[in-house]
């Protein structure tokens, strides 16, 4: 009874936060309750008995996200254009003026269709069976021929390998997305950073790494693997990034691309091995199998890493950047 | 011999695009004919895939080795190496034009956006040409959740990669839209998979039932493929974000981008969901379909500008796809989904080749205004003669691969006695002709005071030549690909003859 | 009504509540939040589901399918941002009409 009060808590604070964060004026806040939506997200996947996802939520829906939110809310002026945007919009009547009956009608309309989607889905959600095993049993019959023994692992880098071969595509895609836009101005830092921050990032970095590395070799048999690393490590680069501790705009423009292609180079090359020699895409032989999947996670660890923090710094390291008094917050 | 028959080439088909992308990325100096390279052996993958088909029957790939429900499956039938096949031919042409269209790149980055197009442009592509091979062959729920992201993204990116201030906020809005549609289709898989514990499709055939979580999970993944395939009312994203792009992008969203959600749509309805629709559902699409060809054909005629011509009138042409729901679930056989499919491959031919001619005009002309291209079809013979035949294939006048699609539509229609359907696809017809008419008349009204002297290369001028040349012999050698279309054993299950009364 | 159920119709609301911030509100940083919010909705139907295994044991399929969504929902939201920071006015540089 306790339990389902504090399942029935948590359900109502989540509702409570996304309507706040979506309601809310200032757009500073509004990313700042996104945060802790994020936080408050992850609190529900560990109730849920879903560590590996409690930990990728934390790390990147909440703590990666937000940076990048923070950042372009920066980049747009704290309360400048980019906060009133209109154009663009993807309703067809953002363009009418806010009071005409078009527009009155719209949102009308819109209402309905929301509350009969509403209506509908929880509709579906009611009737769904109490219990259902999914596809549990049949993961756990072919565990021994995985090559680990985290089941999450299991499924996203051998049974179902292949979405996750996509998956790491979709970052480098983004990636490259990204960068075809062209650059944009970079002010991560306003005020040259402190020696607190400094000194802070100095002693935090190295300790990331070493987290980075447990998550990665822990995977194979308990939460963690190449995402949640890799997620912990690009934490450590955008440290380095806000700190202006220069190590990664040093690093030659191939050089991070070779990097940053690297994950998804190994994975369809290791696809492409074993497609010629067994005829299937990614049919690793179960002896081998976690030999293979450490070598996969491993270059996938730092092309993830190097990718979020590529995308939170805008697809490129700025070289030579001014001293931060002299740039002008908005260029 | 053997190795036809043995060598996984579907797998191949889906791999090697991607690692093309990669190359492209990694060596800007080669990318254009890197893509030129894997776009080849991407093709020819295809074809021994095709030759595959034709001896061995439809064929199913275990990713991993693991077998449905815990794996991941492939499936190719007709209807699938069909779509791989015009995405090769239509991709490589397209290719071509834009090795081309897009000035050659340098090694190192600047700010100029024509630069940044002309490096991103080419791994861009192969990405999204890989996405397409994987969601054509993809048996997977799930699996088609990421290819359809990965499509998506590079869609948009593409979409932005001029740079100009429409093009950005169009690129916006349509990222938007394939936000919306992708969640609105992961919520349908949810569903799904907590109702019956299965992602492959044909377990899921087998498994799925009507009830609310069905008919719920069925609408959200319709409503989200219809977002993206631009069915009226969801189109408006399209007409901007497909006239503001580069003309090789144009090409490739108009005539594959929009075909591959579709490709869901009809694969769903009819292959995994027959027991799930009822009449007003399917209804409902088809009404939707007429009113995007009666609607997009006069904004089309409307348009002052050739490409938001040119777009509208693919929102008109996908309309007609959306018949195919009423068509078949009243008893239309073969000739209601070939039609619809043939028509969606024909159409792919004659759109990339408006658009690539488009390109060509804005080029030489430096505008689109339409009212102000008198006598550029003297400049420009080969590329008005590929407007002119696209324009035919367009209109549906045989000979031509728009001919054979609608004809078989109409036939279906008259079969299955829905008069409404056969006024609307005569209408449809009438209306494309207004503006495939306003499309060509100003360009070929002699002008002898203006003059367009800006240089045009030869190989784009071909490229869309040729795409249209294909259009046409659609018509006249139907009977390749109509077999193809037919050994798509999916849609003969049992669940859709039920169906039928 | 069983804890999974609960969950699930929290996601189910999230999904909802998203849509309609998405579809009515003009901010597009917003938007990007709403998108975010649906798409949290979308993970807590999956992870919901995925702990009604009567074994006691989850299952592991959801939970790789909500990772995969999570990043994937990043690359979305980084690129949506950058767009929405070219889009600004004056914010382009060596921009070239």
């Amino acid at each position: 009874m306790i339990e389902f009060a504090m399942d029935i808590t948590l359900v109502i604070s989540l509702l409570w936060l996304a309507w706040l964060l979506l309601a809310a004026q200032d757009m500073f806040k509004a990313i700042i309750l996104f945060i802790i939506f994020g936080l408050f997200m992850a609190l529900v996947w560990a109730r849920l008995n879903a560590p590996d996802v409690a930990l990728a939520e934390a790390a990147i829906g909440s703590g990666l996200s937000g940076a990048l939110l923070l950042a372009s809310l920066r980049r747009s002026g704290e309360s400048g254009a980019g906060n009133e945007q209109r154009a663009g919009g993807l309703e067809p009547g953002s363009g009418i003026t806010p009071g005409s009956a078009t527009l009155n009608i719209t949102h009308r309309l819109l209402t309905v269709l929301i509350i009969g989607l509403a209506g509908t889905l929880v509709w579906a959600a009611w009737v769904m069976p109490p219990q259902h095993s999914g596809l549990t049993e049949q993961v756990t019959a072919r565990m021994q021929r995985s090559g680990v023994s985290n089941p999450v692992t299991a499924v996203l880098l051998n049974f179902r390998g292949y979405d996750t071969l996509l998956e790491i595509g979709v970052l480098l895609l983004a990636l490259i997305c990204v960068r075809s836009l062209g650059a944009l101005p970079q002010f991560l830092t306003l005020r040259p950073p402190g020696m607190v921050l400094m000194a802070f990032t100095r002693l935090l970095v190295p300790f990331m790494v070493l987290v980075a590395g447990y998550l990665l070799w822990a995977g194979a048999h308990a939460p963690g693997g190449a995402f949640q690393g890799g997620a912990v490590l690009a934490a450590a680069g955008v440290l380095l990034l806000l700190a202006d501790i220069g190590l990664l705009q040093s690093c030659p423009e191939r050089l991070l691309r070779a990097l940053a292609a690297l994950g998804f180079t190994v994975f369809l090359l290791v696809a492409s091995m074993m497609l010629q020699a067994s005829g299937q895409i990614l049919n690793y032989t179960p002896a081998r199998a976690g030999a293979w999947i450490l070598l996969i996670e491993s270059a996938a660890l730092i092309s993830i890493a190097l990718i979020l923090v590529l995308l939170f710094s805008g697809g490129r390291f700025e070289k030579g950047r001014v001293p931060a008094q002299e740039r002008d917050p908005v260029q | 011999m053997s190795l036809i028959l043995t060598v996984p080439w579907m797998a191949w088909s889906i791999l090697l695009p991607l690692g093309g992308a990669v190359a492209t990325f990694l060596s800007r100096r080669y990318a254009s004919r890197l893509t030129l390279l894997f776009g080849m052996a991407t093709a020819v993958c295809v074809g021994a895939l095709g030759w595959q088909l034709a001896l061995k029957g439809p064929q199913r790939h275990h990713i991993g080795g693991w077998q449905v429900p815990v794996g991941i499956d492939l499936y190719a039938d007709g209807l699938a190496v069909l779509m791989l096949a015009v995405t090769a031919l239509v991709g490589l042409l397209i290719s071509f034009y834009a090795t081309a269209y897009f000035p050659k790149a340098g090694q190192e980055e600047t700010g100029d956006q024509n630069v940044a197009s002309s490096v991103y442009f080419w791994p861009l592509w192969l990405f999204l040409w890989g996405a397409l091979n994987a969601l054509f062959l993809s048996a997977d729920l799930f699996n088609i959740y990421v290819t359809l992201e990965l499509l998506g993204l590079s869609a948009v990116a593409l979409s932005g990669l001029s740079g100009k201030a429409e093009a950005l906020s169009a690129a916006m809005r349509y990222l938007f839209v394939s936000m919306i549609g992708s969640l609105s289709y992961l919520l349908g898989v949810a569903l799904l998979y907590n109702m019956y514990g299965v992602l492959d499709l044909g377990l899921l055939a087998s498994e799925v039932r009507p009830g609310p979580t069905s008919q719920a999970a069925l609408a959200l993944i319709t409503v989200g493929l219809a977002l993206k395939t631009a069915l009226f009312p969801f189109h408006f994203w399209l007409p901007p974000a497909h006239a503001n792009a580069p003309a090789p992008v144009s090409a490739l969203l108009s005539a594959l981008v929009v075909k591959a959600s579709f490709y869901l749509l009809l694969r769903l309805w009819l292959g995994v969901f027959p027991t799930v629709i009822n009449t007003t559902a399917v209804d409902l699409l088809g009404f939707l379909g007429a009113l995007a060809i009666i609607w997009g054909s006069i904004q089309a005629f409307r348009q002052r500008r050739l490409k938001l011509l040119v777009a509208y009138s693919t929102v008109a042409q996908l309309g007609y796809l959306f018949l195919v729901f009423p068509l078949v679930l009243r008893g239309g056989d073969f000739t209601a989904w070939g039609g619809s499919a043939y028509l969606a491959v024909s159409h792919a031919f004659a759109k990339a080749s408006i658009f690539l001619a488009s390109g060509i005009i804005m080029h030489v002309a430096g505008h689109d205004r339409i009212d102000e291209l008198a006598g550029i079809g003297q400049r420009l013979p080969v590329t008005m003669f590929a407007l002119a035949l696209a324009g035919v294939s367009l209109l549906g006048l045989p000979p031509s691969g728009g001919f054979i699609a609608k004809w078989m539509l109409l036939n279906a229609a008259l079969i299955t006695g829905q008069w409404w359907l056969v006024a609307v696809i005569i209408l449809g017809g009438l209306l494309a002709a207004g503006y495939v008419f306003r499309m060509l008349a100003h360009s070929f009204t002699p002008a002898t005071w203006i003059s367009f002297e800006q240089p045009v290369a030869r190989r784009m001028e071909w490229s869309a030549f040729a795409l249209a040349a294909v259009a046409i012999a659609l018509g006249l050698v139907a009977e390749p690909p109509l077999t193809l279309l037919q050994s798509s054993t999916s849609f003969a299950g049992p669940g859709l003859r039920e169906m039928i009364p | 009504m069983s804890n999974a159920h609960l969950y699930m119709l929290g996601g189910v609301c999230l999904f909802t509540l998203g849509t309609y911030a998405l579809l009515t509100k003009t901010q597009l940083l917003r938007k990007i939040l709403a998108a975010n919010v649906m798409g949290s909705g979308v993970f807590l139907v999956l992870i919901a589901g995925a702990y009604r295994s009567p074994s006691g044991l989850p299952d592991p399929v959801p939970h790789a399918m909500v990772l995969t969504g999570i990043v994937v929902a990043i690359s979305m939201t980084a690129l949506a941002l950058v767009l929405l920071g070219r889009m600004v006015p004056g914010s382009r540089k060596g921009d070239k009409e």
